[in-house]
């Protein structure tokens, strides 16, 4: 990260503004400041925002107001209703979704080194040997040359997330990336990311999974209405809440009085 | 029913048969490959490209499934040498309207597969920061033409079928033979009957061929 | 190109070839009547649980959709006669030949559309109480039925053009006035150019309309 200064933001995003088509406004006006090392999990009600801002945050979606700054960096802004996305600085980012989205028809291997080798103009060779690395520290070695259908939906995700990791991404995004497992094979995926919240990787995450919002987060952001509602570390937002609506949400989704 | 069948007349005919045959499977064949890869095109500058371009593309393609391919075969062999002055044998005649009909039907097949790749692929693409290039070549591409092979081959089977109205042109496939040979023998049950029976034979196992390969290609490709 | 255009040739004999697209109609609908009810019966049979009933109809659905339309026109116009010893007039023939080809691939569209209603539906009768002939006929009939309609008039529009080949048989439809008008007045490229823009101006208004009809079926 030598190009960054000491304590600036990792991503600042301001005032950002989205729309569906001319009558569903689904973010209207949301400010984040996430600083490097920070892992951030997004919480709150469908509809609120959410998934869109995660994906605003990809540079997925066309957006009407604000921008966002990744690294110090211009990265989305909007010219002239226009939006604008410097997709050099989107290759620094990586994301996960709640379906994996692996390629149905690759192998793993071949999964996890396209990007590496049509983006980067890495040699198979390398990035093979990256490739069987990644996929051991997951517990998947073996699986290099099977194919998505013949991997359960918890393998499947963690080699979407090794796929994410092969382009040495500077912030993670994962969305709702364990929504979609049955119960047994959330644990699997929850370790790896865990795993890499150890090895310092800044991520922001949405999830309904509380276990991410306890154990991994450093900061938890209640999102409704396309706003920031709260923002502060976990203990805060889950379990003295300052916010009314925060405390209602959290009560409401978790039965828990907080 | 006061009438005998005896199948064994055909037995003369056995090489007459076979010819017509080869000359069916030979054009078929042709027709599918050249069809296909017009199709392919056709249905890739379809699915994007500019306005015009889709609005030409798109009269051919009603064109041709609006219409009868008997119409088709006959403006190709009689109208068209008018046309542009030149004649043409009616291996080229039949070659050209059954390559024409297959395009516009298999352009429909690769366009609805295309469509078929979900949005999700595309955000995994730019998720991977992937370039244009690799997005189409790589990922979207292989998996439209996977999931349009049942229905390609298919519309082999159909074009199999149309094949036969050549015969109707005067083009000495084996449905023209077979009718000969009936006209000649009187004895249009048997003859026609085992016409019949050849196309079944090729067609039949091919048709069943269709669900077997949806079955494996979709276990096998689609995650 | 030394051949000059005249439409002309062609406007001025519409009646012959009026009198070849009511034929054609009338072949169309009557064959698609039959092809829609006797479809119907025999997907039932297809999808019967008695061996006796299921394989004779599936043999029969195969051999009509295994076959060129061409084969199975020229082999009825020649053989039933000469089998049956019966003698019918060349538009009735037209309309029984057309009308068991569309009856089996009506059959297949059936049985597609009744075994495509998804089994949550049919668990979900049978945990409310329905008898079998409750849930085929509260349950599976109306959302089968209602599923079937695009491809059913897909069909429908498939057999209008596959009309076109009775011409070759001898029977006076618009493709057979058109052949005649072609060759009397030699003019081939009028001639066949009105005719395939008739049977398109019939076809495509139908195709668009099961589009529409798809897409909306979709949506529910």
């Amino acid at each position: 990260m030598a190009d960054m200064q000491d304590g600036s933001a990792l991503v600042e995003i301001h005032d950002l503004h989205k729309s569906y088509g001319p009558n569903i406004q689904v973010l209207k006006g949301l400010n984040i400041e996430m600083m490097p090392g920070e892992r951030v999990v997004v919480i709150g009600p469908s509809g609120g925002g959410k998934s869109t801002l995660l994906r605003v945050v990809m540079g997925l979606e066309q957006i009407q107001g604000g921008e966002i700054r990744f690294g110090g960096k211009p990265y989305i802004s909007t010219k002239g209703g226009k939006t604008v996305i410097d997709t050099e600085v989107r290759k620094q980012i990586g994301m996960v979704f709640q379906h994996y989205t692996l390629f149905p028809h690759l192998s793993i291997m071949e999964n996890l080194i396209l990007a590496p080798r049509k983006v980067n103009g890495e040699s198979r060779a390398s990035a093979r040997e990256r490739g069987q690395k990644i996929l051991e520290r997951f517990g998947l070695g073996a699986k290099a040359d099977a194919y998505p259908s013949q991997l359960s939906g918890g393998q499947k995700q963690r080699v979407a997330i090794a796929r994410a990791l092969m382009l040495d991404p500077r912030l993670m995004l994962f969305d709702e990336v364990t929504s979609a497992l049955d119960p047994e094979l959330v644990a699997e995926v929850e370790a790896v990311i865990l795993q890499l919240a150890e090895q310092g990787m800044p991520m922001m995450m949405v999830t309904h999974d509380m276990w991410f919002a306890r154990n991994v987060a450093s900061r938890v952001i209640f999102c409704a209405g396309g706003v920031v509602v709260e923002d502060g570390p976990p203990e805060q937002v889950l379990g003295d809440p300052k916010e009314e609506r925060t405390r209602e949400f959290i009560n409401r989704v978790f039965h828990i009085k907080a | 029913m006061g009438m005998t069948l005896d199948f064994s007349i055909l037995l003369r005919f056995t090489d007459a048969l076979a010819i017509g045959l080869w000359t069916t499977i030979k054009l078929t064949l042709l027709c599918i490959v050249l069809g296909t890869s017009l199709g392919f095109v056709i249905g890739l500058l379809r699915s994007s490209g500019n306005a015009f371009v889709r609005g030409l593309l798109g009269l051919y393609v009603e064109l041709f499934r609006g219409t009868p391919v008997l119409i088709q075969l006959f403006w190709i062999f009689f109208c068209l040498p008018l046309i542009l002055g030149v004649e043409f044998s009616n291996f080229v005649s039949a070659t050209i309207a059954l390559t024409l009909y297959m395009g516009a039907i298999t352009s429909e097949t690769f366009r609805a597969s295309l469509r078929s790749v979900g949005r999700e692929q595309m955000d995994a693409c730019v998720a991977l920061g992937l370039p244009r290039a690799a997005q189409i070549m790589n990922v979207i591409l292989p998996q439209a033409v996977l999931r349009a092979v049942p229905t390609l081959l298919s519309n082999a089977v159909s074009l199999f079928k149309e094949s036969a109205l050549v015969s109707a042109v005067g083009m000495a496939d084996l449905m023209f033979i077979g009718q000969n040979i009936s006209n000649n023998t009187a004895r249009p049950v048997e003859v026609l009957t085992v016409v019949a029976g050849i196309y079944f034979v090729i067609a039949f196992p091919l048709t069943r061929a269709v669900t077997v390969v949806e079955q494996k290609l979709l276990r096998k490709f689609s995650a | 190109m030394d051949y000059t255009l005249d439409l002309g040739a062609v406007t001025r004999n519409m009646g012959p070839l009026m009198d070849g697209l009511w034929v054609t109609l009338q072949l169309t609908l009557a064959a698609n009547v039959i092809g829609v009810i006797a479809g119907f019966a025999l997907a039932l049979l297809t999808t019967s649980k008695l061996a006796l009933l299921r394989w004779p109809s599936m043999l029969f659905v195969e051999f009509f959709r295994c076959t060129p339309a061409i084969v199975q026109i020229v082999w009825f116009f020649y053989c039933v006669p000469m089998i049956f010893n019966v003698f019918w007039g060349p538009v009735f023939m037209g309309i029984v030949a057309l009308g068991l080809n569309l009856t089996a691939f009506n059959a297949e569209a059936y049985r597609a559309s009744i075994q495509a209603v998804p089994r949550e539906h049919l668990d979900a009768g049978i945990a409310l109480g329905l008898s079998p002939t409750q849930r085929i006929l509260n349950i599976v009939l109306p959302q089968a039925l209602r599923n079937s309609v695009p491809v059913l008039l897909t069909n429908g529009i498939g057999i209008f053009q596959q009309s076109a080949l009775v011409a070759i048989v001898g029977v006076a439809d618009l493709m057979y006035q058109g052949k005649t008008l072609a060759t009397a007045t030699y003019r081939p490229i009028e001639t066949f150019t009105v005719v395939a823009l008739i049977y398109l101006a019939i076809s495509y208004p139908v195709g668009q309309f099961v589009n529409w009809l798809e897409r909306r079926q979709s949506h529910s």
